[in-house]
């Protein structure tokens, strides 16, 4: 069983509720269950640029992406900044 | 009677409530706070409430509520055909379809698509006509991207209807938007080598006049235009005394042909008010010559597109949102003008309703 939690907009757009307890062997399959799914997956399937995933803390683009087991804790969290690619994501803490 | 504004802004949806007199008014909201709110309209047969809404993070939607914005449904899973090989990356304007189609709503989109709801907006499917248009590897998105932004109906006839989009141009259906053709007869493109091509001119807003349906006006990136043959040819009409050939806002009056208002800018690389105020230009002889209402002073706003409007009373009100987040209001067909509210996060779209 793993716990997701969602951000105040995406919690307004699923009746309120920002935590869902669900089953599931991947987090895109816990995603794919939540009633908000095709707001974090556009209309061919892939993860919004600007949606990050957090599994236990970790941003699941280090636990082996959307296939890997949800963990106990999946953590949905909107880009703080705008952009795409390497910018969007740094790799390391600016000095 | 009962006035109602919808201000879409950059931070969600405003109500502003008024009577007849439109010189007091109270503000509502916001409502769809999160979302950036491109377009709202009050679907004047049913009541239904429909606002484009986007999100950097989380895409394009579109909400709609049947309790007057006290509570909001959302279409699940609008997007293009795989097929497409485009997503879906705005929502732009909503249109409730013909009186005698009661389920049918039209959404323009970015890029550069057009959909259509026969389910009171639940779901939309893309338009094929537009969506594989021949003509479309010759559009080109404006700074606003690829935006299906002004979608007009004939209310004459269900099966002609207009949509423009930036930078593609103007085209017209005859057959209830299966087929499209290009509506950019003697509309200046001169961002182009061609300046007169057959698509790619950079439409601001295309209106089309309730009551002489075969008149058509359009602000444009160069210019104003009228057409009084449905678009098939246009006269340019800034030359005839607007300070600017630039612009977005575009409204008309509901029973008057001849009577319009722009809000002109200083140009594309300077998008404020000329002249430092806000100044609302109207015509009301076609075109033909034009008169500066002047609203506020010293003022370098700006407008954009959806953030003109009219609506259907006598007197004609006029109403202009501003991107420093101003609402103004002129009850009286531009004579005089009201600051209805202000210190709203930027507007993005104005729209008025109005019912017993």
């Amino acid at each position: 069983m793993a716990v997701i939690l969602l951000p105040s907009l995406l919690a307004a757009e699923a009746g309120g509720r920002s935590r869902f307890e669900l089953e599931a062997p991947s987090v895109e399959s816990a995603l794919r269950q939540l009633p908000v799914a095709d707001l974090l997956f556009d209309e061919h399937g892939r993860l919004r640029s600007l949606v990050n995933v957090y599994v236990d803390g970790v941003d699941v683009r280090d636990r082996g992406g959307l296939a890997a087991p949800p963990g106990r804790e999946v953590r949905v969290v909107a880009a703080v900044a705008g952009g795409t690619g390497a910018c969007a994501r740094p790799r390391t803490r600016p000095a | 009677m009962d006035v109602l504004i919808l201000a879409g802004t950059r931070k969600g949806l405003f109500r502003l409530h008024s009577d007849e007199g439109r010189r007091d008014w109270s503000l509502d909201g916001p409502s769809l706070t999160g979302w950036e709110v491109f377009h709202a309209v009050r679907d004047p047969r049913q009541g239904t409430l429909f606002a484009c809404t986007n999100s950097p993070a989380y895409g394009a939607t579109v909400h709609r509520s049947r309790d007057e914005g006290r509570s909001w449904e959302r279409t699940e899973g609008l997007g293009l055909p795989a097929d497409s090989e485009l997503t879906l990356e705005r929502t732009w304007h909503i249109e409730p379809g013909h009186a005698s189609e009661p389920d049918t709503v039209w959404l323009g989109a970015a890029p550069g698509v057009l959909f259509k709801s026969l389910d009171g907006g639940e779901s939309f499917e893309a338009v094929r006509g537009v969506l594989e248009h021949p003509t479309r590897e010759r559009w080109m998105p404006g700074a606003g991207g690829l935006c299906c932004h002004s979608v007009q109906l004939d209310h004459s006839d269900p099966a002609r209807l207009y949509i423009a989009i930036s930078a593609a141009g103007a085209f017209r259906s005859e057959d209830g938007g299966e087929t499209w053709t290009p509506a950019n007869k003697d509309v200046a493109a001169g961002f182009l080598p061609d300046p007169y091509p057959e698509v790619g001119q950079c439409v601001h807003k295309l209106l089309v006049h309730p009551a002489r349906p075969e008149r058509l006006w359009q602000q444009n990136h160069c210019g104003v235009y009228r057409s009084d043959d449905r678009g098939r040819n246009w006269e340019r009409l800034d030359g005839n005394g607007l300070p600017s050939e630039f612009g977005f806002a575009l409204a008309i009056h509901p029973r008057e042909p001849d009577t319009a208002w722009v809000v002109p800018e200083e140009s594309a690389m300077n998008r404020v008010s000329c002249d430092g105020r806000l100044g609302v230009y109207r015509t009301r002889d076609a075109g033909a010559s034009w008169e500066l209402r002047p609203a506020f002073e010293a003022a370098w706003v700006a407008v954009l597109r959806e953030a003109g409007a009219s609506d259907s009373l006598d007197p004609a009100g006029v109403y202009v949102g501003t991107q420093s987040g101003s609402v103004f209001v002129s009850p009286d067909e531009g004579e005089n003008w009201i600051e209805a509210a202000r210190q709203l996060p930027p507007v993005l779209s104005v729209e008025v309703s109005a019912w017993q």
